[in-house]
């Protein structure tokens, strides 16, 4: 009798708000508290009227039945779904990386050359290349003339400014000798082949122009990678964030502005593809969070993390939040499906692993280490786990009173991320001035205190949520452990060598949400205007971050 | 929709009032340095300990609101700069730690008058990160030292004032500058970009009146 009444309560509630969303912040602690977190959640995906899911729940017959599915899934209805507004967000986003690819000198981005270099090798030889020295001599020969070993890091030296110097480099790349790959890629040496393979398809279709023809066609296709970064941020707070569709528009706009991701995806880099594949992960785990595991949902995870692991090595920082994702849905889902869910699992992780195991099949059989410089990293490991753990958390929090200060008088949240954030660019080099950074604690801290206050209002579906937002927070942490592990590995000749912002990229999807959660925690009547003014001021961002690089480089 | 609206006015203005106090403003620029133009510099001496390096002989110009010294860092610590002229410090300024590359730029009170024998010391605090002073060889009669000590040369110094145009008269000759080393030079590319940044202007201005309430 008590379950009866118990059900009946939530149904009757849905009936009058069927033009509101299930998941709106109060009405849904209310409920979840009286009916209990699942039940009301079962409730909750059965009563929504406005969204009808279509889902392929056949779960148990692995492969052949994800081969079955293929065929079935219509990309025209799916991309005609997709809302304007993430349309346009991947517009703009588009558009301001392009705007970066012209305003930042070509070869002045972090690693440019030795990525370049990269999709050289591949496309000239079809090999991948396999020694860390930067000797391609077409390229080198352009960099030479364009003056980039005098103007990387020196913020006082601006780029060639002269006919004269133009026309030597018209010269040189007219004459240069287009030998193949030289097998060297410098950095990007040990990095997996996806972004490059993409890359070597403009690079192959400008095959017959200059370096720099070839250079900024490669740009233009990492500037897709800011559309689809933008797009999914959108779609992602779009599935985490369903109350308040205005504010779908406000993280997928602001990150569409944000002058870290067109400065990153107008340069020829993996962190762009990065980026993109990280939030559709995100949008995939957000989406089968409120709709359940389908067949579908857990090939795409499957898929995107081979994709992240076929782009860029920092993605195994992601894995451990992805695995803890994966097996939460499982067991929701078995509430639901049974044991049969599990193989839902089975095949995520299948897809996930497929080019891990084989590439480390293909190691194994060659006498290489299993998993290529991965192992070698884990083997160059020095110190104690505590000594270790104390770096990490240092590198990225004040440290704690009683532990050895890896970082005396510097106070690496700030002063490496934040002002990293705020504007850090070319080859780290080109900076804004100081006061820029203090000003900039301001609107942060707006931000964060709006978001806070709208945490706290909903707070009672936090709670309904852990399980989702813990996946979230283990992805984000993840990269972070990865990143200070890395760093940690060359201290204390270096200190901090993977401290830099970039490398956030793949957490954007977390950051629009943040921005979405701000713009809300301004209350209904103020939350669009503190919308307008979030989205004015990554704009303002974008703008003088574009001016502060032309300043430096051609002032 | 109204509040929007005038938000998103408000803040345009707010941008170009902005934009136009910055184009008004100049730009530093490099009054002086203690190097010849194209040299490459060489290593003085690296450490990965607190120091203080003095170097003796410098000629400030009048005006001189920043100093760069050439020390190179991957996370940099906090910079003091101390210039003394007969044994009296006359400006100093410091910088704080977190800066990256191969030189930092401390800002300093702006020098009334110029000085010439000035004394400029750079001192850090250092623990493990390993700092590399860049410069040129010289005789130790010349050379900067760490205490009694002489370095192996000189350390590449610049000063730095507000130049005499504004970013607006400069304009022509950036956007000129701009066209150069690239895949199809000219200054086409710099109306490209204006137009670029319009349409995101536009387009995201659109998009706020479309879809917030």
């Amino acid at each position: 009798m008590s379950r009866r009444s118990g059900t009946r309560a939530p149904a009757a509630a849905a009936k009058t708000r069927t033009k509101k969303d299930a998941n709106a912040p109060t009405r849904n602690g209310d409920e979840a508290r009286r009916v209990g977190t699942r039940g009301f959640n079962r409730r909750a995906k059965a009563m929504k009227p406005k969204q009808p899911v279509q889902r392929t729940r056949t779960p148990g017959r692995g492969l052949s039945d994800f081969a079955a599915l293929l065929p079935e899934l219509d990309y025209g209805r799916a991309l005609r779904r997709i809302p304007r507004a993430a349309w346009m967000c991947a517009l703009v986003a588009c558009l301001n990386a392009v705007c970066w690819s012209i305003v930042a000198p070509p070869f002045q981005a972090p690693d440019e050359p030795d990525h370049f270099a990269y999709v050289k090798q591949l496309a000239d030889t079809g090999s991948l290349p396999t020694a860390s020295q930067e000797t391609v001599p077409e390229e080198f020969a352009a960099l030479q003339a364009l003056h980039v070993y005098q103007v990387r890091q020196r913020p006082q030296t601006h780029t060639i400014s002269s006919q004269q110097d133009q026309e030597n480099l018209e010269r040189v790349l007219a004459s240069t000798n287009r030998a193949s790959g030289s097998h060297g890629a410098g950095v990007a040496t040990s990095q997996p082949p996806l972004y490059y393979a993409l890359e070597a398809i403009p690079y192959d279709f400008a095959n017959s122009g200059s370096v720099l023809d070839r250079l900024q066609l490669m740009r233009l296709l990492s500037t897709l990678f800011a559309g689809l970064t933008a797009m999914f941020v959108f779609l992602f707070v779009r599935e985490a964030l369903p109350a308040a569709p205005w504010a779908w528009t406000v993280g997928g706009l602001a990150v569409a502005l944000a002058p870290l991701l067109g400065f990153m995806s107008g340069a020829v880099n993996p962190d762009s593809l990065l980026a993109a594949v990280s939030a559709m992960t995100f949008y995939c785990f957000a989406r089968s969070f409120r709709r359940g595991l389908s067949t579908g949902g857990a090939v795409a995870i499957g898929a995107l993390t081979a994709v992240g692991l076929l782009t860029k090595l920092n993605f195994i920082g992601l894995i451990p939040g992805v695995l803890l994702g994966l097996i939460v849905l499982a067991i929701r889902e078995a509430r639901t499906s049974g044991r049969s869910a599990y193989r839902l699992l089975g095949l995520a992780v299948g897809v996930a692993f497929s080019p891990v195991i084989l590439y480390a099949g293909i190691n194994a059989l060659s006498g290489h280490p299993t998993f290529g410089i991965v192992s070698t990293a884990i083997q160059t490991t020095h110190g104690s786990v505590l000594a270790q753990t104390n770096y990490i958390w240092q590198l990225f929090l004040p440290h704690l009173p009683g532990t050895v200060n890896d970082f005396p008088g510097l106070f690496t949240t700030r002063q490496l991320w934040f002002n990293g954030y705020v504007g850090l660019y070319g080859w780290l080099d080109t900076p804004f001035p100081g006061w820029v950074y203090t000003v900039a604690l301001i609107p942060a801290a707006a931000i964060a205190l709006l978001c806070g206050r709208s945490l706290f209002q909903g707070r009672a579906v936090l709670r309904d949520r852990v399980a989702e937002l813990a996946v979230y927070a283990i992805i984000g942490l993840g990269l972070l452990v990865l990143l200070g592990a890395d760093s940690f590995r060359t201290f204390p000749s270096t200190n901090a060598e993977y401290a830099q912002v970039r490398y956030l990229l793949p957490l954007f999807a977390l950051f629009g949400a943040v921005l979405a959660l701000a713009a809300r925690g301004a209350g209904r009547r103020w939350g669009p205007v503190a919308g307008v003014l979030i989205v004015v001021l990554f704009l303002a961002h974008d703008l003088f971050s574009q001016l502060q690089v032309i300043a430096r480089y051609y002032g | 929709m109204r509040a929007v609206k005038t938000a998103l006015l408000a803040g345009l203005a707010l941008l170009v009032i902005a934009l136009v106090l910055t184009l008004l403003g100049s730009p530093m620029s490099v009054a002086r340095m203690n190097r010849a133009p194209g040299q490459s510099e060489e290593l003085v001496t690296s450490t990965n300990q607190s120091a203080n390096y003095c170097q003796a002989h410098e000629v400030l110009p009048r005006g001189t609101s920043a100093i760069r010294i050439w020390i190179d860092a991957a996370a940099g610590p906090r910079v003091r700069v101390v210039v003394s002229s007969d044994g009296r410090p006359i400006i100093s300024g410091e910088r704080g730690s977190g800066w990256v590359g191969g030189s930092v730029t401390v800002p300093v009170k702006p020098l009334p008058r110029a000085v010439s024998g000035a004394t400029v010391c750079v001192s850090f605090r250092l623990k493990d990160e390993t700092i590399i002073v860049q410069g040129e060889h010289a005789p130790a009669t010349t050379a900067a030292r760490s205490g009694q000590e002489a370095l192996s040369g000189r350390i590449w110094i610049e000063y730095l004032r507000p130049g005499t145009r504004s970013w607006a008269s400069l304009a022509p000759e950036v956007a000129r500058h701009m066209g150069f080393g690239r895949a199809a030079a000219g200054t086409w590319i710099v109306f490209l970009a204006l137009a670029l940044l319009a349409a995101v202007v536009v387009l995201a201005s659109n998009l706020v009146l479309r879809e917030l309430p």
